[in-house]
């Protein structure tokens, strides 16, 4: 148990890795496209690799940022219930596996469509479409993982993994 | 009447996934799930990940990540608290205080960015630890961060106004122009809303701030010089031509990490700390966006906001009518969609019946863009809104309330705008 | 049944007026048997999902500039080779030979095409008068795809990636100071604001394809499939038409909007000319056996 808790925690924050280093990324992509364009010369697809780079940078992130609690949700009534409240928890846990989920099943099916109709970027790139998209299936899939494991550890042992999210107040 | 039930089923559904504290993105998914297999025959999931895929995987967009990135540095350095330091000499005698700073700042990064949720993570993660610090009551501090945030759409450049011109064929040029003056003129009414605020509230008692002499104030401004130079440096790339409006967000990360690192406050930890925190805030809009890009795509099969704007161009209006009925179908529209969604989704229907009325094109671009700002503050779907909850560890109720006065100041603006309307067409016409 | 046709640009343009009617006359032919809704400025998927959104079935029927998938086909840019084809009769019948072959590149791909409609033939757009491609050395040239960016090369210009959305921010600010495209884009986007001359080069007339998915079409019945086909025949000959008049309307505009409009001198079309022709052996070369044959179908019907 406490390898597979460590495991899942690392592949989670490996994504969050994964993600910043997509938008860090971006910034050389378009510094260097810049560059390229004050000194006459051309950096053929840098548009379209930047947008590849802001899916990878948002996909890989979801995951890292559920367990962050970076991802916002209306707790009103959650708080209202009081110690109810890890009923409200289960529904909405359910609820976020069912449909990233689905939304992961889409996106690996996705990739895979993608590859089947040979979908080829239509700027100066010529990127098969696949292959970025091989972020959304990934990212997709992490997210998914992440809502079933906190809805495991929630019928277990009453508590999700997930963390506070205000950013405000703490200086981290 | 196929539309009243359609309507029912999408906003219970909503309501309830929202309501019941399911993350906004997937709830968003969910509700246009729901719409899909009620309303067309087309494989739903395909068409989803098109749509998101598309959305995701896009060039403008980068700008956001970037924006937020260079936001987090700033946060993380001391040039907050020195802008602050510059700022309140000046500012602490005017009535409603350091406030008038969410608004000013709001109103300068608006001319940096394009977007209203980097105008607000941007400017919020500067002001709100520094105007909680002095203690300002706490609605006022979000509600004007919500209402002014949304500058960002108005004063050019604005994302909003370069889709709306592109889908109704005007000149991008001409509507950025008009939206200098209406911008100017909406944050002077949020400021006068603080000024008055200040006067009658009673909860209204903030740290008060040293008294100097005007040679210590001056003194004091040489911290404002590096967060100036940075905004300069960043508008400036645009004006003169070496980077368009999305690759000047690297300017703004780039000039920022310098600023830092000439404070000596950029170390490793610093630098990787912003950039995740960066990378979680943008990944949390990147969902929501997602969602909302789905919704729409939902709405578009089920044809909803058309027949709705179909109905209003049967209802033979005068003008100042079609125009009210504009302004609350935009409202309600908004409190579900983005607003640019919101605008593709209705002007092929729309704009026939602006031209037929012989409403300026130009000046309509700019009453669009104010009812698109009030839908970013308006709930359920209000993005401003999201934002700062991600933020603040405000509730989003409690957002949307000290969001009210603002977006009444909007619907006030609508009218300024009727009324005054050279206020949108007097530069356009102008300055050529 | 109801079919959703996604269109990728804004209900006033030509193309997107000429589908709605086409969409009319398909749900009145067919009885109501095919009732097409259209979704201009893409509201519905924009211009770069259109063609996928088709073939997978998410959309049944819908619009797309074929050469935008040239990086997929070559076949698909053979309306857009610069300089091969630069009148509409030429265009058209450069098409009615590359037209077949075109249909069973996209019935490969689940797709059934239906008819065509070319856009205004291709000019230049500066900030100064050019009279020869020496002229434009050194100019930041606006390139959205591997022909323009050749042609940048090609004429000593500077190519520079702009994204259609950013064009008029990039041309009032100096990041791009010329490009090339038909008189209707620059009247759309008011290029007088910023720009000075358009030369009339008619480097190519990029065509708009409209398409089925397969799978619904084979499903149709023979009275549907035939009302389909005379609506689309209809179609075809209004939308050139409407293309032909735009072109004069457009040129117009242009004129009052302050911008200088004209042919190209002489020596410049020759120069053009001779880039051009270089350009199609280069296309020729990617397109292999079956691209030559339609290029030389097409030289010897002249
Ligand atoms: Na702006
Ligand atoms: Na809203």
């Amino acid at each position: 148990m406490g390898i597979l808790r460590r495991a899942l925690d690392a592949l989670y924050l490996a994504g969050g890795v994964v993600a910043a280093l997509f938008t860090l990324a971006i910034l050389v992509i378009i510094v260097a496209q810049m560059i390229a364009r004050w000194t006459g010369n051309v950096f053929p697809g840098a548009t379209d690799y930047a947008g590849y780079c802001m899916a990878a940078a948002s996909f890989f992130a979801f995951a890292y940022a559920l367990n962050h609690g970076a991802h916002i949700r209306v707790s009103l009534l959650l708080n209202a219930l009081g110690r109810h409240r890890v009923k409200g928890e289960l529904w909405c846990f359910g609820m976020g596996a069912v449909i990233s989920s689905y939304f992961a099943w889409y996106g690996v099916r996705g990739m895979f469509e993608s590859l089947k109709w040979n979908d080829i970027s239509q700027g100066l790139d010529k990127t098969p479409i696949w292959i970025p998209q091989i972020s959304m299936a990934v990212g997709t899939v992490l997210l998914a993982i992440a809502f079933w494991d906190n809805l495991a550890r929630l019928i277990m042992t009453g508590h999700h993994g997930m963390r506070s999210g205000a950013i405000e107040t703490g200086t981290e | 009447m196929d539309y009243v039930l359609s309507i029912s089923i999408f906003l219970f559904v909503l309501f309830f996934l929202l309501g019941s504290g399911v993350w906004v993105g997937l709830a968003l998914m969910g509700v246009a799930w729901v719409g899909m297999e009620l309303f067309t025959t087309r494989p739903v999931g395909d068409a989803m990940i098109t749509k998101i895929w598309s959305s995701s995987a896009s060039w403008t967009l980068t700008a956001l990540p970037l924006f937020i990135w260079m936001g987090e540095v700033l946060y993380r350095t001391r040039l907050s608290e020195d802008m602050f330091k510059g700022l309140s000499p000046w500012m602490a005698r005017l009535p409603g205080g350091l406030v008038h700073t969410n608004i000013v700042g709001c109103t300068v990064f608006a001319a940096v960015s394009g977007s209203s949720a980097a105008t607000l993570t941007t400017v919020g993660k500067m002001s709100i630890p520094e105007l909680n610090k002095r203690k300002y009551p706490q609605r006022m501090v979000i509600g004007t961060l919500a209402g002014a945030a949304t500058l960002g759409l108005m004063i050019p450049p604005s994302l909003t106004l370069i889709v709306y011109g592109v889908t109704v064929n005007e000149s991008i040029t001409k509507l950025f122009f008009a939206g200098i003056l209406p911008g100017l003129v909406l944050a002077g009414m949020f400021m006068a809303y603080v000024a008055i605020q200040s006067w009658v509230s009673r909860d209204w008692n903030p740290t008060p701030e040293p008294r100097m002499s005007f040679v210590e104030k001056l003194h004091n401004s040489r911290f404002l010089i590096p967060v100036l130079l940075l905004i300069a440096v960043v508008i400036g790339s645009m004006y003169f031509g070496w980077a368009t409006p999305t690759e000047a967000a690297a300017f703004g990360v780039i000039g920022a990490l310098l600023l830092a690192a000439g404070q000596g406050s950029l170390n490793w930890h610093t630098f990787t700390q912003s950039l995740m925190g960066a990378t979680r805030t943008s990944a949390m809009i990147a969902l929501i966006l997602g969602g909302a890009a789905f919704l729409s795509l939902s709405m578009g099969f089920t044809g909803l906001p058309r027949g709705l704007a179909d109905l209003i161009a049967q209802m033979g209006l005068t003008r100042f009518e079609l125009l009210m009925v504009l302004l609350i179908f935009y409202i309600v529209l908004g409190c579900f969609l983005d607003g640019i969604s919101s605008v593709v989704l209705t002007m092929a229907v729309v704009e026939p019946m602006i031209r037929q009325a012989g409403i300026d094109l130009i000046w309509f671009g700019i009453f669009i863009v104010v009812v698109v700002e009030m839908a970013q503050i308006t709930p359920p779907i209000g993005f401003n809104l999201f934002v700062l909850q991600g933020m603040t560890n405000h509730e989003m109720g409690y957002i949307a309330r000290a969001a009210i006065p603002m977006f009444l100041i909007m619907v006030v603006m609508v009218f300024v705008l009727i009324g005054f309307p050279e206020l949108a067409t007097w530069l356009p016409d102008n300055l050529r | 049944e109801k079919w959703d046709m996604p269109l990728a640009y804004a209900a006033s343009n030509f193309h997107s007026e000429n589908a709605a009617q086409f969409a009319a006359c398909v749900t009145e032919n067919s009885g109501g048997a095919v009732e097409i809704v259209t979704h201009p400025s893409g509201s519905l998927f924009g211009g770069n999902d259109i063609k996928r959104a088709v073939q997978s079935g998410q959309a049944l029927i819908g619009e797309r500039l074929i050469s935008a998938h040239q990086n997929e086909n070559p076949l698909f840019g053979i309306d857009s080779i610069p300089f091969l084809a630069t009148s509409y009769d030429d265009h058209e019948r450069l098409w009615d030979v590359a037209g077949p072959k075109v249909a069973e590149a996209l019935d490969a791909q689940n797709l059934h095409y239906l008819y065509s409609v070319p856009w205004p033939p291709q000019g230049l757009y500066f900030n100064q008068p050019i009279e020869s491609v020496a002229d434009m050395q050194g100019i930041k040239f606006r390139s959205y795809s591997t022909a323009t960016a050749r042609m940048a090369e090609m004429t000593g210009m500077l190519p520079v990636q702009v994204e259609a959305a950013e064009l008029s921010q990039a041309l009032a600010t100096g990041v791009a100071e010329a490009f090339i495209s038909s008189g209707a884009t620059g009247y759309d986007r008011k290029v007088w604001e910023h720009l000075s001359h358009f030369y009339e080069v008619d480097a190519w007339l990029p065509r708009n394809v409209i398409f089925v998915n397969k799978d619904a079409w084979d499903g149709l019945d023979d009275a549907a499939k035939g009302a389909m086909n005379d609506c689309a025949a209809e179609a075809k000959a209004r939308g050139l038409q409407m293309s032909k008049d735009y072109t004069q309307f457009t040129l117009d505009g242009l004129k009052e909007g302050g911008m200088e409009v004209g042919r190209a001198g002489d020596a410049l079309v020759a120069e053009l000319q001779e880039i051009g022709a270089t350009m199609t052996e280069e296309w020729l070369e990617s397109a292999g056996e079956e691209g030559r044959a339609i290029v030389e179908a097409y030289r010897a019907s002249q």
